[in-house]
């Protein structure tokens, strides 16, 4: 038995375990088993993916479990790449859900019987998925997990009705997802002497071009429903932010990544690469996402469902990523496709490490505040330190720039654009237009954390909830340590990672190394272009210290004089007065005004005496999702109609029930005899 | 037995089950209706032991037995049990189709029936095979009576015929259900039967009366 297999048997063997755990044991003991249980199994799929990134494989099949297909599981290194991110994210969400789950004093927790057994369920099918080898076990897994995540988002839906309606629209859209896979798979294995992704693998040699370009469509739109790419995003902001924040981690840094998993697989392992126009649509997909997701972050108030948002901005990054490996890949550049093909996994990676840390601390504000918007919290870094440092680390993460994490991986992207300008003539167009997809994106995303962030966790606290607030309890803080640890090691050594996901990377488009990389620094093959993230981070920090210690020497040379804060005479200054994140995001929404068209509603109340007084001013904004409403809401009216209609045919009475079954059994007889 | 025995008897007792089927369909009197119905049982333990007899098949035989004992014995008992505990409501007084052109749907179900076994008899003719068009006849019939009456317990009656047609076209066309497959369809009809008789005590109990066109407010 190598190192996969056992780190893999480990992982599924303790979930299993930790499964029945959180179903059989006492309630006080449930969460702390089932923790500690997926954090170990998070290390044997951590260690069983790392391992197969290197180059070991494992296999193993069970032809007699599941009928007509059997289970067939193999792990190779793309696989390996998933498995080893799902694993390194279940071993910080497993130490922090024991403090999360647990009751808190008015009760409320989430310790019963249902979540503690999906839990470590949905992180054992989350780890199947990746090294699943046939299309009946990839799509078993694949249903599992939406299973087990769905039954995991309504886990509070006692104590919020809006979870209810997230859970409603996950199901319908995770379904729907499926069915379109399902459509593309059976048709591309119909064409396979079996179903097993080997025999795939060798059908997608000489697919015609209609069927391979149905599998590819059906198989993208199916994933990236779940990889949360505009326009069937509509779930992803509902019900990450309504699911439990460890739950939240999980899916939004780890489950996501899937999608994208099964788009490089389906694209580029069993299809064979494909044609240009199918990785020109994946980019363009990416990039309107990107974009369009990092917008409605940097409008957006609610702390969670801005994380959200942003995961559909990072998925949106790492498919331009995908779409210009494919592009490249199809125009015979194959260093350059492994370029993008790497830069897409390592933003991958870093994108799970700090959209952990991220939910993690969001789960940690609603934890002691039960506030999510953010204009009823700020001055949490008094009453809870730790977290606001974990999720100043991440929002540095989140924000590409150095030395953030994110910087790196999005630095790698937009080299493999830049230097792919000459690649023909739909590039031509299309990658300056990525590139300032990127940019723009980049850029919004810097405003986003700020705000989340700036208004959020410092100044003052803008509710008694927020100004109550009090630090997590150990767990939970262990848990973001180790995914602030994550960020911090990869912003300033990506260089320790990077060989492997390049050689991932190299071997799925078939190129050799995209990068080389030194001991502190980065380095293009056969490009001009290299970065040493330690090293400007060394700079950044030299340079930081120096400007405050010139600003300290300059300051101390004239006297400094104490003053009362300039209040335009209107008395002492509130909490009230503050920066909200409404106000902060108000440029942008001006800016962008065309493609967000928020509703806005302002009312005045004069005062009795005198309209020349205000005694109140109220404002309103609400940002409606405009691909929602025009994409989603004439559908929805159409099978409401279709619904309304087919009441008619539902009086109620038995017998007319009975009857339609009698005429129609009659009928096809009748059919029968006369046909025959 | 002789082959000429053996087909006389056959079509004697197919004829019966029609018959009996028929017959159903015109008498009102509950009591009366699950007397036939009990009848309807025996003659489909009589099919099935007259094509055990002349296979000179033991297990056919035991299967024959169980018929009996079930179809004949224990549902009508449990029948006759519930029709006695709904007391005034004995009489199929309206059905949603009345008792001539029930009779004339019965007719037109017969020939549909026969209409539409051919294919099947062609395909092995012999005695028993052509019998087969009774078989479906019955279904048709049962299902006919399932649409049609208003009481619970009539429709259940229709669901039994349905059932008794079902077993009959089995044992005529493969000459016998495995024995494992008769258990298991009798176990579901005796469960189909109990939960139907805790529907309609529920219903009686909640409407004061076992029409099931009372649960019409059940749509949303």
């Amino acid at each position: 038995m190598n190192t996969v297999q056992a780190g893999l048997l480990a992982a599924v063997v303790v979930g299993t375990l930790s499964a029945l755990g959180g179903l059989l044991l006492p309630r006080p003991a449930r969460s702390t088993v089932v923790g500690v249980g997926i954090a170990v199994s998070g290390v044997g799929a951590l260690v069983a993916g790392v391992a197969a990134m290197a180059g070991q494989v494992a296999s193993f099949a069970a032809p007699d479990v599941l009928p007509l297909s059997g289970v067939v599981f193999a792990v190779d290194p793309l696989g390996g790449a998933f498995l080893a991110v799902t694993g390194g994210v279940a071993v910080a969400t497993g130490i922090y859900g024991i403090g999360y789950c647990r009751r808190d004093r008015h009760g409320h927790g989430l310790d019963g019987r249902l979540v503690q057994t999906m839990l470590p369920l949905f992180v054992a099918t989350m780890m199947l998925v990746p090294v699943a080898a046939g299309v009946g076990t990839f799509l078993l897994c694949w249903e599992l997990m939406a299973l087990t995540s769905l039954l995991l988002v309504v886990a509070e839906h006692r104590r919020r009705p809006a979870v209810a309606s997230a859970g409603r629209w996950y199901a319908v859209m995770t379904h729907l997802g499926l069915v379109v896979i399902l459509i593309g798979l059976l048709v591309f294995s119909a064409h396979a002497t079996d179903g097993s992704f080997a025999a795939l693998r060798i059908a997608g040699q000489h697919l015609s071009p209609a069927v391979a370009d149905l599998v590819f469509l059906a198989t993208l739109i199916g994933f990236s429903s779940k990889a949360g790419i505009v326009p069937l995003h509509a779930w992803l902001p509902r019900a990450h932010p309504e699911a439990p924040s460890n739950v939240s981690a999980l899916m939004s840094a780890a489950m996501v990544n899937l999608g994208v998993y099964g788009i490089v697989r389906v694209g580029f392992d069993l299809l064979g690469g494909g044609v240009a126009w199918w990785w020109l649509l994946v980019l363009t997909l990416g990039a309107v996402s990107a974009v369009y997701g990092i917008l409605q972050a940097a409008i957006g108030t609610d702390l969670k469902r801005l994380l959200g948002h942003s995961t559909t901005e990072n998925m949106g990054l790492v498919l331009v990523g995908v779409g210009a490996a494919g592009l490249f890949a199809s125009s015979g550049d194959l260093t350059l496709a492994g370029l993008a093909m790497a830069a897409a996994l390592l933003h991958i990676v870093n994108h799970a490490a700090f959209k952990t840390l991220l939910f993690q601390s969001a789960g940690s504000v609603v934890h002691a505040t039960g506030r999510r918007d953010l204009d009823d919290l700020g001055g949490l870094h008094t009453g809870m330190p730790r977290t606001t440092t974990a999720f100043g680390i991440g929002a540095l993460s989140a924000s590409a720039l150095p030395p953030g994490a994110a910087f790196v991986s999005e630095w790698l992207l937009l080299q493999a654009l830049i230097h792919g300008l000459p690649a023909g003539v739909s590039a031509t167009i299309v990658m300056p237009l990525a590139v300032a997809a990127v940019a723009l994106t980049a850029g919004l995303a810097v405003a986003t954390f700020v705000k989340a962030f700036g208004v959020g966790f410092l100044a003052r606290s803008r509710s008694p909830e927020a100004a109550g607030a009090h630090e997590s309890p150990p767990s939970m803080l262990a848990g973001m340590g180790l995914a602030a640890a994550a960020c911090i090691g990869l912003a300033l050594l990506p260089t320790l990672v990077l060989p492997t996901i390049g050689a991932v990377a190299g071997g799925v488009v078939g190129s050799g190394d995209p990068v080389t990389v030194t001991a502190t620094s980065i380095r293009l093959t056969d490009f001009a272009g290299s970065l040493s993230p330690l090293l400007l981070t060394v700079a950044l920090v030299v340079g930081l210290v120096a400007t405050l210690a010139a600003a300290r020497a300059l300051a101390t040379r004239r006297a400094a004089r104490e003053a009362r804060l300039w209040d335009c005479g209107a008395g002492p200054l509130s909490a009230r007065m503050e920066y909200t994140a409404t106000s902060f995001a108000e440029p942008l929404q001006r800016v962008f005004d065309d493609v967000v068209q928020a509703e806005q509603d302002v009312d005045v109340t004069h005062h009795q005496e005198s309209r020349y007084l205000v005694e109140a001013i109220e404002y309103h904004r609400r940002v409606p999702d405009r691909i929602e409403r025009r994409l989603y809401e004439p559908v929805l009216a159409v099978m409401a109609a279709w619904g309304r209609a087919g009441r008619r045919l539902a009086p109620g009475s038995v017998h007319r029930y009975l009857g339609y079954g009698f005429y129609s059994l009659c009928a096809l007889l009748i059919l029968l005899v006369v046909t025959r | 037995m002789s082959t000429a025995l053996y087909v006389q008897l056959l079509n004697l007792v197919a004829g019966a089950f029609l018959l009996t089927a028929v017959l159903i369909l015109w008498r009102r009197e509950l009591t009366a209706i699950i007397d036939v119905f009990a009848l309807q049982g025996a003659a489909l333990a009589t099919l099935v032991g007259i094509i055990a007899v002349a296979q000179g098949s033991a297990e056919l035989g035991a299967v024959a037995l169980g018929v009996l004992f079930l179809r004949a014995g224990l549902l009508p008992w449990m029948l006759r049990r519930a029709a006695v505990a709904a007391g005034a409501t004995q009489r199929e007084t309206r059905p949603l189709v009345n008792v001539v052109s029930s009779l004339l749907a019965a007719a037109a179900l017969t020939l549909l029936a026969y209409a539409v076994s051919q294919p099947l008899v062609e395909l092995a003719p012999s005695p028993s095979t052509h019998a087969i068009p009774v078989g479906m006849a019955v279904v048709l019939i049962g299902f006919f009576i399932l649409v049609t009456r208003r009481l619970a317990l009539s429709q259940l009656v229709g669901f039994l015929l349905l059932d008794n047609g079902i077993t009959a076209v089995g044992f005529l066309t493969a000459t016998g259900v495995g024995l494992i497959v008769e258990l298991g369809v009798s176990l579901d009809v005796l469960l189909v039967v109990l939960v139907l008789q805790v529907l309609k005590t529920r219903m009686r109990e909640a409407f004061g009366a076992t029409d099931l066109d009372e649960l019409r407010e059940l749509h949303d």
